[in-house]
């Protein structure tokens, strides 16, 4: 008796020998039954009694998850976080997700079989398992064909004169007994020395190789075919049209996304535009960064039209917190911003529709800052 | 039911849906008449066409495990003999039906530069070639197999083995032209190059999927003795391969013409996509992809009979499916399915299953003078 065994093995001349063994041993004695054959056996998992294998599980619930995932992400990034329309088709277009989606769950499903197998089931790196160092080695991958009994992962003590007798008369022609692995030691400095120069031999081999390869082939520059193929860049000439011109004019009417054109005249007319923009904080502080930027210069930080400008050019410049600015309606003063007015000049280059709506409100703030009455004071002024 | 009893009713089935089938030449118009028969007759056919690949595939490659059921696609494939007259009588539809038959329609330009294609005289020649084509095909590796029973010729593995790549060839062009022609070309505007797979991806699942039908239905009786479940674990995995391969091809031609977006494609989907058509596509998504696929994903599911037994059945009814969305939507009536279509059924189904039971007396249930028989019977995964 020892719990130092790790298995007992017995070698069989033949699969059938093999095969009949399995039920005579299984019914002798008890522990974990393998076979090591040079192919593989029908049904030997079932006489042996292994459990199914849990790879295809996990193959199919990372194959879901991989598919389920890669759908959400490109719904995500191309619909919500970075909405792009692509060739006029909608932003949620699960139809154009579905290859990468296919080979995501692939890939998903490849890495869990191959990995999982590798390293979760066959618990790799395993570099000292017993069988690797017996003399039945050379055997079991060439005529041989072995039955073991191991202790298994928790340790069963092995009676190994029973297992031996038990698989002598199963008929097995040899007995080989396997002890357990020594426990991995603490690395040793020369593993260490040794993984690191050969990691390095490997990367300098590697590189050099691909360095003098790109220089030996520099046709076989990498990743270059689609810079090379034949299409028309912006701004060139193109003899394929009557007017030379690559570039073609959209058809009448186009529109940009996001430009509408702004068709109304006279400041009467913008009059009836409402300010679409609620007074939120944020809405606010935009517009005071507008008018900063662009209209403080001319109107003044405080937009009662005196600014540096004034005094050394003797400019003018409208006072829009004056009494008459201050009846206007919001659709005029955006009129102006967009048209510009006297030497003033169109800022509509300068401010989007929403940044100069907000400019508005803040023209607003400004004047009714600069025309505060007493009643603003509050009457219990705070210590 | 005993067996007379059996053909007593499929008689009268086939009587009874004639008549239904000739009623709706008169009551319900010729269109209608002409294009379930298009429907019906193409269904039969592919099935046929299926299981003479499969027959022919296990020569070309040397295939051992499926010659004890070899029998069974040889016996069905018999359907494509009994659809040549079928094929024959739709040419009367030409006129009705395929609008390039009239001039009319030839003017415009992209009808008119497939006229080459696309005429008369043609149209009729390749029929006739198609079904000189596929009898030849029948005679060489299904009368040869049925003669070798009694002789046991082995001569014929090596003749079989010789014709069989060649027939591979017939077949990809045969079945590309039964798409364009029968199919495709009721749309004679309509591009897809990839339209010939797509079919030929259907046929070989309703093939397997009869094939599968039938031999279970033999073991369930044991005319197919030392037939085991791993035999029909084969015919399950290559059902589940199938049914991803249809898939995938079918949404491929989907994918590129929603996303070049050309008028000269889109049409056809867009027609296909709306209304009670655009839900036989989600019907035809489940039924033809996610169930058989989720079904058949364990292995015990590709050797069980019970399970296989709905699956295949499922994708018979689903390549019909897959048939009536590309044809039906022609007559421009909506998705229709009433007496004309039930008896166009009953009529074609029952003539199919008394043609397949006279082929059944023929020859052993197991191509017994084969002398790979013994080799096929000892397959095990």
């Amino acid at each position: 008796m020892s719990n130092r065994t790790f298995s007992v093995l017995g070698l069989f001349d033949s699969s059938k020998e093999l095969m009949d063994a399995i039920p005579v041993v299984k019914a002798k004695v008890s522990g974990h039954l393998d076979a090591y054959t040079p192919y593989p056996i029908h049904g030997i998992e079932q006489a042996l009694g292994l459990k199914r294998s849990p790879v295809g599980g996990m193959v199919f619930i990372m194959g879901l998850i991989g598919a389920i995932s890669a759908m959400a992400f490109e719904l995500w990034t191309q619909g919500v976080d970075y909405p792009v329309i692509t060739a006029g088709k909608p932003l949620f277009s699960w139809e154009a997700f579905v290859p990468i989606m296919f080979e995501v769950t692939v890939l998903f499903a490849c890495f869990t079989s191959g990995l999982g197998m590798l390293f979760l089931l066959n618990r790799l790196p395993f570099f000292r398992h017993p069988m690797l160092r017996s003399k039945s080695m050379p055997h079991v991958t060439r005529d041989k064909f072995a039955l073991a009994v191991e202790a298994g992962p928790e340790g069963q003590v092995l009676d190994v004169e029973r297992i031996t007798a038990a698989l002598r008369e199963a008929g097995a022609r040899t007995i080989e007994i396997l002890d357990q692995p020594a426990a991995l030691g603490p690395i040793s400095p020369r593993f260490l020395l040794r993984t690191t120069v050969g990691i390095g031999v490997v990367c300098l081999v590697t590189g050099y190789l691909t360095y003098w390869s790109m220089k030996l082939f520099p046709v076989t520059i990498p990743m270059v075919h689609m810079l090379d193929q034949p299409r028309l860049d912006p701004q060139r000439q193109y003899s394929y049209f009557k007017d030379d011109f690559g570039m073609r004019m959209p058809v009448a009417g186009t529109v940009a996304r996001g430009h509408m054109p702004y068709t109304i005249k006279t400041e009467d007319e913008a009059s009836v535009l409402a300010n679409p923009l609620p007074r939120t904080e944020s809405v606010l502080k935009q517009g005071r960064q507008g008018f900063t930027t662009y209209c403080s210069a001319c109107h003044g930080i405080l937009g009662n039209g005196v600014s540096t400008l004034t005094d050394a050019y003797g400019a003018k410049p409208a006072n829009l917190v004056a009494d008459n600015v201050r009846e206007y309606p919001d659709g005029r003063i955006y009129h102006v911003i967009v048209m510009g007015k006297n030497a003033m000049l169109s800022y509509a280059a300068e401010l989007t529709e929403d940044e100069r709506w907000a400019v508005v409100h803040h023209v607003r703030v400004l004047q009714r800052a600069m025309n505060a009455r007493d009643t603003d004071i509050p009457k219990e002024i705070p210590r | 039911m005993n067996e007379s009893g059996t053909r007593k009713t499929l008689v009268v089935g086939a009587v009874a849906g004639l008549a239904g089938v000739i009623a709706t030449g008169f009551v319900a118009g010729w269109e209608r008449f002409w294009v379930n028969w298009i429907l019906w007759f193409v269904f039969i056919l592919t099935i046929g066409l299926g299981c003479l690949f499969i027959v022919a595939l296990e020569h070309v490659v040397g295939a051992r495990w499926s010659v004890p059921l070899r029998r069974v696609p040889e016996r069905l494939s018999g359907l494509v003999i009994l659809m040549v007259p079928a094929a024959l009588l739709a040419l009367i539809a030409l006129p009705i039906l395929y609008p390039w038959t009239n001039a009319e329609v030839l003017r415009d330009p992209v009808v008119g530069g497939k006229a080459v294609w696309l005429n008369v005289p043609f149209f009729v020649i390749r029929v006739l070639l198609c079904a000189g084509l596929w009898i030849l095909a029948y005679v060489l590796l299904v009368r040869g197999s049925i003669r070798q029973d009694q002789a046991g010729d082995p001569r014929f593995n090596v003749r079989a083995r010789r014709f069989a790549p060649v027939f591979m060839i017939i077949f990809g062009i045969t079945i590309t032209i039964v798409a364009f022609d029968w199919i495709s070309s009721l749309e004679p505007a309509w591009y897809s190059d990839v339209f010939g797979v797509y079919i030929f991806a259907g046929t070989f699942l309703a093939g397997l999927a009869a094939t599968t039908l039938a031999v279970l239905y033999l073991m369930a009786r044991g005319r197919l003795p030392g037939v085991t479940p791993d035999h029909v674990y084969n015919l399950g995995g290559f059902l589940f391969a199938f049914v991803v391969f249809w898939s995938y091809i079918g949404f491929a031609q989907y994918l590129l013409m929603w996303y070049a977006n050309m008028p000269e494609e889109v049409f056809w989907y867009k027609e296909r996509l709306q209304g009670l058509w655009g839900a036989l596509v989600l019907v035809l998504a489940v039924v033809h992809f996610f169930v058989p696929f989720l079904v058949l994903i364990p292995r015990e599911a590709k050797s069980e009979p019970k399970r296989l037994v709905w699956i295949a059945s499922a994708m018979l009814v689903a390549h019909w499916l897959d048939l009536y969305w590309m044809i039906y939507p022609v007559l421009g009536k909506g998705a229709l399915f009433s007496w004309p279509e039930l008896s166009f059924g009953i009529f074609f189904i029952a003539s199919s299953f008394l043609w397949i039971r006279h082929a059944m007396t023929r020859g052993a249930d197991m191509p017994v003078g084969d002398p790979f028989l013994r080799e096929g019977l000892e397959f095990r995964i």
